[in-house]
């Protein structure tokens, strides 16, 4: 394969992402409650307790930020 | 990897990292602006603060740690005299309908211009939300101010201290 056609794949598996970069000003829908991903925190540090004491282990439950983009 | 295929790389790694690569930073000129108010129909224009220390401070009613910082910006406002200082907050809320409903239940005093077009956030290449712009009496941004946690407030006061006196001569 020549080097320009695997620099023309590589392109068109970048357009091809479904990723779609949100600016941090149009993050009013990412910060709705409802779009957390976990709604119940209470729920939630139960379960990873209940998660960690099993396996001894940290999940890698939740993000960096609420989506405000302030993280 | 040969020096052709980087150079065939070339174009898509600039087509990858151009939309990131713009941010006003402190130095630069901060750019001018007219927009409607949230509150009522008057116009806010950044130039006809020209001699003043300007915090523009770009904030959304869905961005709790703006929300956090809108009182002790009102705050900070009073703290100086008006003809030296004011807050200008910029409103990102698509709909104007949800300024005006965050402004009830923290009001300011403050003027805060709408851009639901999200036209000055990309002028002033905002990478976060909150950020505030404090920019000097002759229209140069002197800090940039990410985010905002409790205690924030002490070196956004320190900084427009800095800069009134500054202009006084004061050392």
């Amino acid at each position: 394969m020549k080097p320009l056609h695997v620099a023309l794949l590589l392109g068109l598996s970048a357009l091809a992402s479904a990723c779609q970069h949100v600016d941090p000003w149009e993050r009013n829908l990412l910060a709705r409650p409802d779009m957390a991903w976990e709604t119940d925190e209470i729920a939630a540090t139960q379960e990873q307790h209940t998660y960690f004491s099993k396996e001894a282990a940290m999940p890698g439950g939740g993000v960096g930020g609420g989506g405000c983009g302030c993280n | 990897m040969t020096p052709r295929f980087l150079r065939a790389l070339l174009p898509l790694a600039v087509a990858l990292t151009a939309s990131a690569s713009f941010a006003l930073d402190e130095g630069d000129r901060a750019p001018d602006f007219q927009a409607r108010s949230v509150v009522g129909d008057a116009e806010v224009v950044l130039h006809e603060m020209r001699g003043k220390v300007v915090l523009v401070d770009f904030w959304a009613s869905w961005c709790a740690p703006c929300n956090a910082a809108m009182p002790q910006l009102e705050k900070l406002s009073k703290e100086f005299p008006s003809d030296q200082f004011v807050v200008l907050g910029v409103n990102v809320d698509k709909k104007l309908a949800d300024a005006r409903r965050a402004l009830e239940k923290r009001p300011v005093t403050y003027p805060n211009a709408s851009d639901p077009t999200g036209m000055l956030p990309k002028r002033f290449g905002l990478q976060t939300m909150p950020t505030s712009y404090l920019i000097d009496q002759d229209g140069v941004v002197r800090l940039v101010h990410r985010g905002f946690r409790n205690g924030d407030i002490d070196e956004l006061r320190e900084q427009v201290q800095k800069l009134l006196d500054k202009k006084k001569g004061r050392p």
